[in-house]
């Protein structure tokens, strides 16, 4: 070979060695079908549109021809409601291309060979994303949908209270602690105070019970052959007589969450604590703007013994599967771009800022070590929200096994609670309900098929 | 009669439109009742299994007790106050009586929805006005949204203040349809307002209010926004309504088989509590039928 | 007015004054929220009045929604069903009152008996035939299913069962064909019903959401009722309330303004008949 070829062949395979690694496996040259692709999502829709559409600015010659529209459903169900009836009337048509979904609606759309398996597609990239990334979208040994965020649970405090009271932040490591805590703020505040919040609704149970501290004790709903065990098993005992403790000795106040009422007496220094997933910081910046630099953000509390953070929430999407899914592919080059453009996703991230939008963390572990991703918020006196994100992804506890009959479950459940907060019966009495009512109106629930 | 033919022609629009968007949904949701179905997994026929878990499913038994005491609270609140403010707004000569008309109807004008949020508010435990007056009278705050007692009423109030200008209305314009040379001669005769009421209004009214109450039996039993909205149907199950509960087993829980023999038993009390209705009014002389 | 019967009306105006300030008030509270802006508290007394008004949150919700064209669609969705129900429930309500038929009674129980189904019990189903039709995000889907109602043709039957039959009587030797009985005989007669019942359904219409939300599938279909519902009503969502309250202003302000101006033609006189004299 002369040298002028020589030199060639390297420059060529060099080439060809950069494009092969760098930024995935990405083709040159593709062209997604012109036409609307339709997304049903919740939470906050049109940051989801951004982000799309700020994708479509900078890939011109892949989306030719081609509308993106994100329409904005209430929540889980009504994904699920709409999928189901586009699915009852047998044509694809009326079927959403990509959609947000929580695990339980996956596993049953799953069944129903509605969503995509993504498998094949997500395994190369388990080992650079934070671990347990993939867990709430696996479901019968395969993976069904793409995570694009994941959130763990955090305590967020009022400093200004706790300095107020002379209480060290360190104590509300450990629940033990944490009651501790709740004990001397009604003491000093003269019953004005109180440690957290509790919800007479439904949220006590999906905040408090499913992703605090039901996971946080190892606690179980079914055994792994579908058994009810919640009235008997020793981690559900432990959580929920720990929230029964709180609740008895008056610590909580009383107030339904996300709503005004609670943003008041928060604005008023009422309330010390919120023990709730990452989700809340964009509620209390947006509700309660004035209290910037009171809050800090820190690792929830842990049951000394199992030193387990709170179960993380992720944010799915399921592809449909559709016959010749016409935009699966480009649909899992956004998300590519999402999780791993770093410059584009952090352009992104500034302008939801700018809109006062939700931030979600990159779920690539190389991403979070990024500066950016450790920035100081002044929301939180100077501590950076997005590390402390982070860090709270590092120790988390597994979510409970999560089965078609959840959704029924999760309504039984929290109807039991709900009547124990308003002191309409024990938190003995609710426990036997909640075990005789499962077993009643669900029996046995699905065996678990990835023991 | 040759004119009979014309008469079908009048009323076939509504019976076409029944067999296609009444007939076929009620047939099929027959269908769904003996079926165990989530809307995506193949159904399974389970036989009366829907039927016999509904009578010893707890939540439901709630859910048909709050019904029925939201049944018997807004009816009779709401044909006594509208009765009352249709009567008022009929007085002869009254000054600003468009002006009423039009404000007094406003309750009815706006979204559920919207007047739903508001009421989480005004009934709020800790910073609600409720509770705030109550507070500056001297009394103690109630757990109007977050105790199982009371969670019925802030559910009742809504519905009531919305509904009772739509009949508020419909008394008004069958109160205009009555003669008023009744009263001219009632009063010749030495008759006082409440004996006017009552041996002139009311009866004249028979049909109309039969009406109002056959059809706000219906509503109310048909609550679905305002428990939805303002308590969510709890806590607990203490202000949960019967659709409520077939619209969550339905689109929350998806047991759509469930769901539909919810709607049954619902289709058949009512109908029994209608038919009854209409038998007590029959015998007691307001016939359905005749001519007012 | 003489000044005894002033003061005879007294009461009667201070009831209904007083009534008319609870029928308000939510409204006002509404409003008064709606101008606030985001930091300040909505609690307690004196909650409603904002310290410094702000029309910050329209703007938000401007910017959230294609508030215009969901309102052109509760519009026409309203307008459409209000014609065509006014229309086929006085005739058929005519047909009930004021003809003698085989099965009538019959029919008749039956259309009521259909009041008492739920609706909600037949949505799979409808949005099937829906599907079928090809009226899925299309205004048909909201305007046909309720073009006639069985509590419309009810309440028309027992009005105009009130309508003298001499006039119809009259109108046939005259030569009147059926139908024009009733449109020019009937109809113009029982205006104040037609009028109340316009209202209401038009009201009833604007403020659905249930359907619209089943059978719209794309944002620029929704109804303005539909679009405000999707605001609040999310985990994920942190629209703080006054932008929410602001939304369900602007949901219920269109509807006012045109009630405002349909109960003009509210006849409120009595119904004055061809017979008398």
């Amino acid at each position: 070979m002369t040298g002028r070829s020589a030199r060639f062949v390297i420059l060529a395979a060099l080439i060809g060695a950069l494009s092969v690694t760098s930024v995935g496996a990405q083709t040159k040259g593709f062209k997604a079908p012109p036409g609307k692709m339709v997304i049903w999502a919740f939470g906050q829709p049109k940051f989801l549109q951004l982000q799309i559409d700020d994708y479509f600015q900078r890939n011109p010659s892949e989306v030719q021809g081609v509308t993106a529209e994100v329409v904005a459903t209430k929540g889980e169900e009504e994904v699920r409601q709409k999928t189901m009836l586009a699915y009852a009337s047998q044509t694809w048509d009326d079927m959403a291309d990509v959609i947000s979904t929580f695990p339980v609606s996956m596993q049953a759309m799953a069944e129903a060979g509605v969503l995509m398996d993504v498998t094949s597609y997500l395994a190369p990239f388990k080992d650079k994303f934070v671990a347990g990334a993939y867990d709430q979208a696996f479901y019968k040994g395969r993976l069904w949908a793409l995570p694009r965020s994941l959130r763990p649970q955090l305590l967020f405090y009022n400093k200004q209270i706790l300095d107020k009271y002379g209480i060290d932040p360190k104590q509300m490591t450990t629940f033990e602690g944490y009651l501790e805590v709740g004990r001397r703020l009604k003491a000093a505040g003269n019953g004005q105070v109180f440690l957290s919040y509790e919800d007479p609704g439904s949220r006590t149970w999906r905040y408090w019970g499913r992703r605090g501290l039901m996971p946080q004790a190892g606690a179980r709903i079914w055994d792994d052959d579908g058994n009810v065990v919640i009235d008997k098993d020793p981690g559900a005992l432990k959580a929920l007589h720990y929230f029964e403790t709180l609740h008895k000795e008056g610590l909580l106040f009383n107030s339904v969450i996300l709503q005004p009422p609670l943003y008041q007496a928060t604005r008023e220094g009422r309330i010390a604590t919120f023990y709730i997933g990452a989700f809340y910081d964009e509620f209390l910046k947006a509700n309660d703007k004035d209290m910037a630099g009171a809050w800090r953000v820190m690792a929830p509390p842990v049951f000394s013994g199992v030193n387990l953070g709170g179960a993380p929430v992720v944010d799915i999407v399921g592809i449909t599967a559709k016959p010749n899914a016409p935009y699966a592919e480009l649909y899992k080059r956004i998300w590519y771009d999402y999780n791993f453009n770093s410059p584009a996703r952090q352009a992104y991230t500034l302008e939801v800022l700018r809109q006062n939008g939700p931030v979600q963390n990159p779920l690539s572990k190389a991403m979070l070590e990024e500066a950016f991703w450790k920035e100081p918020d002044p929301y939180y006196g100077g501590q950076s929200f997005k590390q402390m994100e982070g860090l709270g992804l590092r120790n988390v506890s597994k979510n409970m096994r999560v089965t078609t009959a959840d959704a029924e479950a999760d309504t039984i459940i929290s109807a039991e609670l709900e009547k124990f907060i308003a002191n309409a019966q024990t938190m003995d009495q609710a426990i036997a309900n909640m075990g005789a009512v499962l077993r009643e109106k669900i029996g046995t629930a699905p065996a678990n098929p990835d023991r | 009669m040759w004119a009979m033919r014309h008469a079908y022609a009048f009323i076939a629009p509504f019976y076409l439109l029944f067999l296609v968007f009444g007939a076929f949904p009620l047939v099929w949701s027959l269908y769904l009742t003996f079926q165990e179905w989530d809307g995506l997994r193949p159904m399974k026929h389970v036989g009366l299994r829907n039927f016999a878990m509904l009578l010893r499913d707890q939540r439901f038994l709630d859910a048909l007790g709050n019904t029925a005491i939201y049944w018997t609270v807004d009816v009779a609140f709401i044909i006594c106050l509208a009765l009352l403010m249709a009567v008022l707004l009929h007085t002869p000569r009254l000054s600003g009586r468009r002006f009423y008309r039009l404000v007094l109807f406003l309750p009815n004008v706006t979204a559920t929805v919207a007047v739903g949020l508001v009421f989480i508010m005004l009934f709020d435990f800790n910073s609600g006005l409720v509770n705030a007056l109550l507070g500056s009278l001297g009394l103690p705050r109630l757990g109007w949204l977050n105790s199982t007692g009371l969670s019925k009423v802030p559910v009742m109030v809504l519905a009531i203040w919305r509904a009772t200008p739509w009949y508020m209305l419909i008394l008004l314009s069958g109160l205009q349809a009555i003669n008023p040379e009744l009263y001219q001669a009632a009063t010749v005769d030495g008759a006082g307002p409440v004996q006017k009421l009552f041996r002139i209004t009311i009866p004249s009214l028979a049909t109309v209010l039969f009406f109002c109450f056959l059809t706000e039996t219906i509503d109310s039993f048909r609550l679905f926004t305002e428990p939805y909205i303002t308590t969510g149907g709890g806590p607990g199950s203490s202000s949960l309504s019967i659709v409520q509960y077939l619209y969550e087993s339905g689109f929350t829980v998806f047991k759509l088989g469930y769901a539909s023999a919810i709607g049954y038993v619902l289709t058949v009390i009512l109908m029994v509590i209608s038919a009854a209705q209409v038998i007590f009014l029959r015998r007691g002389g307001g016939a359905m039928g005749s001519a007012p | 007015m003489r000044s005894a019967a002033r003061r005879a009306q007294a009461p009667v105006h201070l009831v209904l004054l007083a009534w008319c300030a609870l029928s308000v008030f939510p409204l006002l509270w509404m409003v008064g929220t709606s101008l606030k802006p985001v930091a300040e508290g909505i609690g307690g007394l004196g909650s409603m009045v904002p310290n410094v008004p702000t029309i910050v949150n329209y703007e938000a919700v401007a910017g959230l929604l294609p508030l215009a064209r969901n309102t052109l669609n509760s519009f026409i969705v309203a307008t459409l069903g209000t014609l065509s129900t006014v229309f086929l429930c006085s005739l058929a309500g005519f047909a009930f009152a004021k003809y003698s038929f085989p099965g009538r009674d019959f029919l008749f129980l039956f259309l009521l008996a259909t009041m008492l189904i739920p609706p909600e019990v037949g949505i799979v189903p409808t949005f099937l035939i829906m599907r079928r039709l090809r009226w899925i995000n299309t205004y048909w889907a909201l305007i046909v299913p309720r073009a006639a109602t069985a509590i419309g043709i009810f309440y028309m039957r027992q009005y105009i069962a009130g309508f003298p039959s001499e006039v119809i009587e009259q109108g046939r030797l005259d030569g009147c064909g059926e139908f024009r009985v009733y449109w020019q005989l009937v109809l113009p007669s029982i205006s104040p019903a037609l009028a109340a019942w316009a209202t209401i359904s038009f009201i009833a219409r604007w403020n659905d959401f249930m359907w619209p939300l089943l059978l719209m599938r794309s944002k620029q279909m929704y109804t303005l009722m539909v679009s405000i519902s999707v605001l609040p009503v999310s985990e994920g969502l942190s629209t703080p309330w006054p932008v929410i309250m602001a939304g369900s202003t602007i949901a219920v302000l269109p509807l006012i303004c045109i009630y405002f101006v349909l109960q003009r033609f509210q006849v409120s006189g009595l119904m004055v008949g061809a017979v008398k004299g």
